[in-house]
């Protein structure tokens, strides 16, 4: 989604940051790097989320930073249902899809069997 | 007293945000397809339970989850231990979950339908929950259930072609699962929760308030309703999603 965004508004963003690189998100990505912390904080449940919601907070302002916890509040119920249920993934054989799967080795996380592997029951 | 009172938040909280989760909170008291009240209270009261849960913490680490022995931390009276282990395992070590570990759960009394609808209601409390927990505000007391036989409703359309459970096929938004899609198209993620086609109501409510709503889904610039941009959007999904190491 975020390359399709990217290609939609023809902004030249850095993918890494997907798996954490906070120089990564700075390119394209207004208030980046204070988002990819904040995210990563709170997904981590670390002791440094109430620092990097300030940090935000201050950087971006109120509205953001209430937009931004709805949004990684809503991907911990994703990332669930699609695992508890083991759903594949729609259409493996989409350029753009393959390419950020590859860029990002997604294939490493255990959930990727479920499409990897997927057999009609 | 009005549930989900934000007015001590030191942040605006969006109205559409606060009305979703109060709405959902009225759907999680009332009686389900497969659970009465007290359960679903029961299973959300359970899911927050499992959060800090020592036994899950432990597990985790084990090479694998069927091969580590122990309870899990529970106050719990109104469910068993196989909704119980359900639960924590959704919460804390989902990318394990299987087909097997579902038909066993079948067989020990745990329906398909039952463990859906169970899903519904944990991801759904998690991702209220977080978003407090995001703001570092305190958590929502869970609402009184209200009295009720579940309906035992079940989609007269279903397909088993992805993942664990029968789901609704694409072409099967028909009757009184006419408002899941139109077309006749949808994404598998979209299909997941639909044995029990309220749980994909109660999601895509909340989604419409705390992502972006379905109407919106192909607008990858922005919602004028949001102060985020879809790549700034798309930046937390990614990341969040890439910590709880999703392949979908």
């Amino acid at each position: 989604m975020l390359r399709v965004s990217a290609l939609t508004t023809e902004t030249d963003i850095d993918l890494n940051a997907i798996n954490g690189d906070t120089d990564s998100a700075a390119v394209g990505i207004t208030y980046g790097p204070e988002l990819v912390r904040f995210a990563q904080s709170f997904a981590l449940r670390d002791d440094q989320l109430e620092q990097h919601r300030e940090a935000l907070l201050k950087t971006a302002g109120p509205e953001v930073l209430v937009d931004a916890a709805g949004v990684a509040a809503n991907f911990q119920r994703m990332t669930r249902i699609a695992d508890s249920i083991g759903i594949p993934v729609d259409d493996m054989q989409g350029e753009v899809g393959q390419a950020v799967r590859q860029d990002l080795n997604l294939a490493r996380f255990a959930s990727a069997q479920n499409t990897l592997n997927q057999k009609t029951r | 007293m009005e549930t989900f009172d934000y007015t001590d938040s030191p942040y605006p909280i969006r109205p559409d945000i606060r009305k979703a989760h109060q709405e959902y909170w009225q759907r999680l008291s009332r009686p389900g397809s497969w659970w009465n009240g007290e359960q679903r209270v029961a299973i959300a009261a359970e899911s927050r339970q499992a959060v800090n849960c020592a036994f899950c913490a432990e597990r985790k680490q084990a090479l694998s989850p069927y091969q580590f022995a122990g309870q899990h931390e529970t106050n719990q009276v109104v469910l068993n231990d196989v909704a119980i282990d359900a639960i924590h395992r959704i919460i804390t070590d989902q990318t394990r979950i299987t087909a097997h570990y579902i038909e066993q759960n079948d067989a020990a009394g745990l329906s398909k339908n039952a463990y859906v609808e169970l899903v519904g209601i944990v991801v759904a409390m998690f991702s209220i929950d977080e978003f407090h927990r995001a703001l570092g505000l305190p958590l929502e007391p869970l609402p009184t259930f209200e009295i009720g036989e579940p309906s035992h409703y079940q989609p007269e359309v279903l397909s088993d072609d992805i993942g664990f459970v029968s789901t609704v096929p694409p072409h099967g938004a028909v009757g009184a699962e006419a408002d899941l899609w139109s077309d006749g198209r949808t994404a598998n993620v979209v299909r997941a929760l639909t044995l029990v086609p309220d749980a994909l109501r109660d999601w895509r409510m909340l989604s419409d308030a705390q992502y972006i709503s379905f109407a919106s889904m192909a607008n990858f610039v922005g919602d004028p309703n949001r102060s985020i941009n879809r790549m700034q959007t798309e930046l937390i999904a990614g990341r969040v999603s890439a910590i709880n190491e999703c392949f979908y």
